[in-house]
């Protein structure tokens, strides 16, 4: 019986993403999938082989951190539905600051990836 | 001197003449030395005032400091002088006054460490004080304000020295030494062992001199030794016993009182006289003896016992005649006694060591032998145990006996035996070298940090081209989504972000391979600044478009 309502609950959710989901926001999703799935095999790696150049690790995994949560915020600014929320800041301003934040989170990174 | 006194008195009336008539007087070089001079500790009042007078009249440079000091030293010795002066004179003149200047000069000696009590201005102000002290004290028949533990003190200041500056300085210490012998009130009492502080049987009889400070025997003295207990156990082996007196040294016969070997601190108090001062003396006294050695037994033990040992005494001093075998499967062992020779009594000295001599080689190995709890000494030879000590030099040693103490008079060293060690020859060394030790020893080379292990190349290329896959696997989704770049203006803002974008990307790979911070913050602020005016234009310019197409 919950086997069944499990499997449900996801079909159905599924289904209401594909279908009510604007395009855009399809991309940034694809896109958050796509780093999250960077840091975990980083973290894999670091797992099975050890933690040598743990500077390395800990700033390509801050990255992969860093970019989904910037992504995800991305994501929040630019949903229609949210715009009353976010009346001061338009999709192209959120971009905007999407960009700058990623330009300070890569320096950090590339400066401690040694 | 006495020249110099005139010169001095001629120059300041000349001086202080001419400074009512002149503004300037000329003055060599040697006056004014002369001047400088006379201001010392051995001036008197009048020469100190006319010199420093006439050094300021002529405006020449004072040392004021040596001034104030001269001018203190002069106030003690005066003092002095009228205590001497005053025991001279008649004892119905009224010298309470005086007498009470003991006490003030008494308040101003200074105490250093407990053990010494002085002036400050020197040895010969304190000896001179207490020679005017007692000669006051004894003429007027009142007994000084000095207490017991300050005669001490002075004492012992007064008698430090064993050479003296001057005539003055030795008259001085003399004068003290014959009043401090022959006053009414106090007499110091020096008490000291006639030789070393040591009784044994040869000589049973401790010898004091009891002497004052010029010594000369106090005949009058009882010495009486309060008590006399041993330091290691601080059991009482004396008390209350008396001291006779013989030739002038008092004697006391202490081995009657049968004590054991070993150091004993003495309580000696010196009676018979009320002026005695200082007549309770702590002494240490040795008492030694000598060691006879008792039924060393030399034997071989076989190692598993199976058959039983042979035993050897040997007698001292004579040396066993057989030489004895140890190898592998023997060892070699003895035990001995040692014990007061005239008493019985078992010794433990403080060294008895068994030293194997190799004749041949010159090695020698040195164990120290161990008594157990019934004061039996054993030593055992493993040669098996022991062969790095002997580096496994197989040989005849030649064994010795040491035994040493402070209270031994005899010191033993006795070769027992003859001894035969075999050590497997396999692990003798070939050649037998000295055992070298102010050599330069070998140099440690410096152990650089090592690189951490890292895992196969391999596997980390695996790696690296799993974490870059995800790329395409967004590149799959987005054309699956149908992300087009068709809204691509070729607007001259648009191609700058694109381009000042792709700079900032190739910035950072720069940055990780070849710059630093500073040099990285410097071109990302013209590159980003670039990339911020151009892409605010490129959105302002979409966002036009959005408004106008909603």
């Amino acid at each position: 019986m919950s086997n069944n309502s499990v499997i449900s609950v996801i079909s159905r959710f599924l289904e209401e993403y594909a279908s009510s989901t604007p395009n855009k926001l399809k991309v940034i999703d694809a896109y958050l999938l796509y780093v999250m799935m960077t840091g975990a095999l980083q973290f894999l790696y670091c797992l099975l082989v050890g933690t040598f150049p743990f500077n390395s690790f800990l700033s390509g995994f801050i990255s992969c951190v860093g970019s989904f949560i910037l992504a995800v915020c991305l994501r929040i600014q630019i949903n229609p539905q949210n715009k009353g929320k976010f009346l001061s800041i338009s999709p192209e301003r959120a971009f905007a600051d999407f960009l700058f934040a990623h330009t300070v989170l890569h320096l950090v990174v590339i400066n401690f990836i040694g | 001197m006495f020249l110099v006194v005139l010169c001095v008195v001629f120059i300041q009336c000349q001086v202080n003449i001419y400074s009512a008539f002149y503004s300037f007087i000329p003055v060599s070089n040697d006056t004014r030395d002369l001047l400088l001079a006379t201001v010392s500790e051995d001036s008197t009042a009048s020469q100190i005032h006319q010199s420093v007078s006439a050094l300021s009249a002529l405006g020449l440079p004072l040392a004021s400091q040596e001034v104030v000091s001269a001018l203190k030293a002069l106030h003690v010795l005066i003092i002095i002088l009228a205590l001497l002066t005053a025991s001279r004179l008649s004892q119905q003149a009224e010298l309470g006054d005086i007498l009470e200047e003991i006490e003030d000069l008494a308040a101003r000696l200074d105490d250093l460490g407990g053990v010494y009590l002085q002036f400050e201005e020197g040895l010969e102000a304190t000896a001179l004080f207490v020679s005017a002290a007692y000669s006051l004290s004894d003429h007027v028949d009142m007994e000084p304000p000095l207490k017991e533990d300050q005669v001490i003190q002075l004492v012992n200041s007064i008698f430090s020295k064993k050479s003296w500056d001057s005539l003055s300085e030795a008259f001085s210490v003399a004068s003290a030494a014959a009043s401090l012998s022959n006053n009414h009130f106090h007499v110091p009492v020096i008490v000291s062992a006639q030789g070393p502080a040591a009784v044994s049987h040869s000589h049973p009889f401790l010898r004091l001199q009891v002497t004052d400070v010029l010594c000369q025997p106090l005949s009058s003295a009882s010495v009486l030794a309060e008590s006399a207990s041993a330091v290691s156990s601080k059991s009482a082996v004396l008390s209350q016993a008396l001291f006779t007196l013989r030739d002038g040294v008092f004697e006391l016969n202490f081995m009657a009182s049968q004590p054991a070997s070993g150091y004993y601190q003495f309580s000696v108090a010196i009676a018979g006289d009320s002026r005695f001062v200082a007549n309770h003396v702590e002494l240490k006294v040795k008492v030694s003896t000598r060691v006879a050695i008792n039924n060393m037994d030399l034997s071989v033990v076989d190692k598993d016992q199976s058959i039983g040992p042979k035993t050897t005494r040997v007698e001292y001093p004579t040396k066993a005649k057989a030489s004895f075998m140890a190898d592998g499967h023997q060892n070699f062992a003895m035990t001995f006694q040692l014990v007061d020779e005239t008493t019985g009594v078992e010794l433990t000295p403080h060294q008895t060591f068994v030293r194997l001599h190799n004749q041949k080689t010159g090695q020698e190995v040195v164990f120290v032998a161990e008594p157990d709890s019934k004061n039996l000494y054993k030593f055992e030879l493993d040669t098996a145990e022991r062969k790095t000590e002997f580096d496994s030099i197989s040989g005849t040693y030649a064994l010795y006996l040491m035994v040493g103490d402070a209270t031994l008079e005899n010191p033993i060293l006795w070769n027992v035996a003859d001894v035969v060690l075999k050590f497997l020859d396999e692990e003798a060394p070939g050649t037998i070298q000295a055992k070298t030790l102010y050599v330069p020893k070998p140099e440690i080379p410096h152990l650089f940090r090592e690189p951490e292990k890292k895992p196969p190349t391999a596997v980390s290329n695996t790696f690296t081209a799993l974490v870059l896959s995800p790329f395409l696997l967004l590149l799959i989704l987005w054309f699956k989504l149908g992300a087009n770049i068709s809204n691509f203006t070729l607007s001259p803002s648009t191609i700058l972000f694109h381009i000042g974008h792709a700079a900032t990307l190739g910035l950072m790979y720069v940055y990780w391979t070849h710059l630093n911070m500073f040099q990285t913050l410097k071109y990302l602020a013209i590159i980003g600044s670039l990339t911020f005016l151009a892409g605010n234009r490129m959105l302002a310019q979409k966002a036009v478009k959005r408004y106008t197409h909603q």
